[in-house]
């Protein structure tokens, strides 16, 4: 063998290396760009899903071979106020042809917010390092006027099995309680906004599902989950912004997080960050103020002085 | 009181006739006034500066500039066939002429083969306990036989069901102002009642989808089947030939000046509702007016803090909206505006003073129009020819309720001397 051919393939496998460490990298992010969704929309091992909060938002228009979860029905139990069942969600994945090695890419309306409840759902059964979010969701493929489709694609079932669920991942009210009670060292983010946090208001208007109170659980801290987005196009922030913006409030990752809101469907976008994207442990207390705020016996924290959303 | 028949079924059916008489003579050459074509061509022309600014400045541009799109068609099809649910209705009980009732049934079973289409494609399986995003299915029960009986009266007594106001206010008639008026009356009334007939009957009537327990394929066969027979029904009253020999028109004429054939209008309706379901929302004309109606008496705190259930059922929706323009509330505009233009165009835009008897009528059965559209979720286009393309009973139980109250409310109106 030659210097040269040695050189050449030494040369080549250098660059596969590369080329291999520099797909490997863009694969590891749980967030995918609208460029490379485009790019991989006809990928078989792709299977690309719906979660908007709109009623027939999929219907007139998604992304192509998109296939339609509806939160409110799919992924939670209407009558427990539960997430779906390992039974139902095991039904539902299957449904949508999606298996272990799949690479899932979730995206919605409302700045994916239920695409990211979503994500937490498929985590807790098992699904992880290859379910990802559109990073913007619906509204920057909408601005950036790409492709839409109405026509179904038919999916082949898969044979998916149901893990048991992952409890870390999800915080119950007992687990707040000892946070209040300083029994465990868990740090509670809650992601509302301001006004809620402060108690001036019990939910921002038009919302339904309300506490009696108004306030937040003591001791947690507020970051308003929108501040992890750019304004413009509904993207997440670089990961460095992101890590200052949660150690500014003692959020770093050295302890365990619970991540809360009204109903667990903002924070789940605030989990996504915390957990997949900086890495660290992370709960999402699905209860939420909707639970805490109206539990009897419960103190609550409520800096605006309201009582019963009045003065 | 005996009043005139302001609808212009009389005037329609004496302009056919004379139309059919002076078949040799020259075509009904329309002898427009320059003043009318003026008015005529400046709405127009507005009307395309609205569209334009709408789709420039709207948000949601595409939503809104196509609501005024397909609302400016919706009004000129409906000023051009005389698609008005009542005078369609007395011609069949006055002269046995069937051609508007085909006309209804031509947009019906157009409706209903576009929503099968658009059905296979949005929920491949209706089985399932999900209904089809945004269609008008709603609850069937007494409330809703209530809703139709009272709409129905309101169409007798006032000239015209909602839709048909909306038109003939382009037409300058005396009667519909007050009928409009009247409904936003009858809308409060109706959302007054709502809390309590809720409880009593439509918080458990069920909401009935004929493509669940029929497939798409039986429902639609059941329903083109049902739409052939009565067709088939009303075609052997058809006169073998009404008009004797048609005299050549120009087709600017046949388009801009003659009435449409009903089969015709009945055509481009469905075909509106199809286009309208597909890329925003089911045809409707009561949505916009009645949430604003709910948001006048609602910041005059004349309504109960809690309608029950109200804002989660299909149909005509009243959710209050912050927003100046609405994609129902362009809709309106531009069917009302496009039916003044054509109108005008046509020679029938013919302003009449209102006489008190008018001004009366209308509001009586304007208010019981609203009410029974609150009731009913929707009006003859929302509840009846939505419904009824989507596959839902309610169409079908408002229907039927609709025509007994017209019925019954003309024969009794014109015994006690006060319908014409």
């Amino acid at each position: 063998m030659s210097a040269l051919s040695l050189l050449r393939r030494s040369l080549s496998t250098l660059a596969a290396t590369l080329l291999l460490g520099g797909a490997a990298l863009a694969d590891s992010s749980p967030l995918v760009t609208t460029d490379w969704l485009e790019k991989n929309l006809s990928d078989p091992k792709v299977r690309i899903v719906e979660v908007s909060v709109e009623p027939g938002l999929y219907e007139r228009g998604h992304i192509p071979g998109a296939q339609n979860v509806v939160w409110h029905t799919d992924l939670v139990d209407t009558v427990t106020r539960d997430i779906a069942s390992p039974e139902k969600f095991q039904a539902l994945a299957r449904k949508l042809g999606i298996d272990k090695d799949t690479t899932v890419i979730l995206y919605g309306d409302s700045n994916n917010w239920f695409a990211a409840w979503g994500a937490w759902v498929f985590d807790i059964y098992g699904l992880r390092d290859n379910v990802k979010l559109v990073d913007g969701g619906r509204k920057k493929w909408e601005l950036e006027k790409r492709l839409v489709a109405t026509n179904p694609v038919p999916v082949k079932a898969s044979t998916f099995t149901v893990a048991e669920p992952n409890r870390k991942l999800r915080a119950r009210l007992a687990d707040v309680v000892s946070v209040v009670e300083k029994k465990s060292d868990a740090r509670i983010l809650d992601i509302r906004s301001p006004d809620e946090f402060s108690g001036k208001i019990i939910a921002p208007a038009g919302f339904q599902e309300l506490a009696l109170r108004a306030g937040h659980i003591p001791g947690s801290v507020n970051v308003a989950w929108a501040r992890a987005v750019n304004q413009a196009d509904g993207t997440i922030k670089p990961v460095e912004e992101l890590r200052k913006l949660y150690a500014e409030v003692g959020i770093d990752g050295s302890k365990p997080v619970i991540t809360t809101c009204r109903i667990g469907e903002r924070s789940s976008h605030t989990w996504f960050i915390l957990s997949r994207l900086l890495g660290y442990q992370v709960a999402n207390y699905d209860g939420s103020w909707t639970e805490y705020g109206n539990t009897v016996g419960l103190p609550i924290n409520n800096p605006a002085g309201t009582v019963w959303g009045g003065k | 009181m005996s009043l005139s028949d302001d609808s212009g079924a009389l005037d329609y059916h004496r302009a056919r006739e004379a139309a059919a008489a002076g078949a040799t003579g020259v075509p009904v050459a329309p002898a427009l006034p320059p003043v009318r074509l003026v008015t005529a061509t400046a709405v127009i022309l507005a009307l395309a500066a609205a569209i334009y600014a709408v789709g420039a400045h709207g948000d949601p541009a595409p939503q809104l500039q196509l609501s005024l799109i397909l609302g400016a068609a919706f009004g000129f099809v409906l000023q051009r066939s005389r698609f008005c649910f009542l005078c369609i209705w007395r011609d069949w009980l006055d002269r046995h002429d069937p051609r508007g009732l085909l006309g209804i049934l031509t947009a019906l079973a157009t409706g209903l083969v576009g929503y099968s289409l658009i059905y296979g494609a949005w929920l491949p399986d209706p089985a399932g306990a999900r209904l089809p995003p945004t269609a008008h299915i709603g609850p069937v029960g007494p409330a809703l036989v209530l809703a139709g009986l009272a709409f129905g009266a309101g169409m007798a007594i006032s000239g015209s069901c909602i839709s048909a106001h909306l038109y003939r206010l382009g037409e300058g008639s005396p009667t519909s102002p007050f009928a409009l008026v009247g409904a936003g009356l009858g809308f409060w009334l109706g959302l007054l009642s709502w809390n309590e007939l809720y409880l009593w009957s439509i918080a458990d009537s069920p909401v009935l989808w004929l493509p669940r327990h029929l497939g798409y394929a039986g429902a639609l066969l059941v329903g083109l089947t049902v739409f052939a027979a009565l067709a088939y029904a009303l075609l052997r009253s058809l006169p073998s030939n009404p008009i004797v020999s048609q005299p050549r028109l120009t087709p600017l004429a046949a388009i801009f000046h003659r009435r449409w054939p009903a089969w015709v209008g009945g055509l481009a309706v469905g075909l509106i509702g199809i286009a309208a379901y597909f890329r925003l929302s089911p045809l409707g004309v009561t949505a916009e007016l009645a949430s604003r109606s709910r948001q006048a008496a609602a910041s005059l705190d004349l309504l109960p803090s809690r309608l029950e259930g109200l804002d989660s059922f299909r149909g005509c929706a009243t959710v209050i909206r912050d927003a100046l323009l609405t994609p129902n509330g362009l809709f309106i505009a531009g069917l009302v505006a496009a039916a003044f233009a054509a109108a005008l165009i046509a020679g029938e835009f013919r302003p009449r003073r209102p006489s008190t008897g008018q001004a009366l009528r209308g509001l009586i059965g304007g208010a019981l129009l609203g009410w029974g559209t609150i009731v009913g979720l929707g009006c003859t286009v929302g509840t009846l020819l939505s419904g009824i393309s989507a596959g839902a009973v309610s169409g079908w139980v408002f229907a039927l309720g609709l025509i007994i109250g017209t019925t019954a409310t003309l024969k009794l109106g014109r015994r006690l001397g006060l319908l014409a």
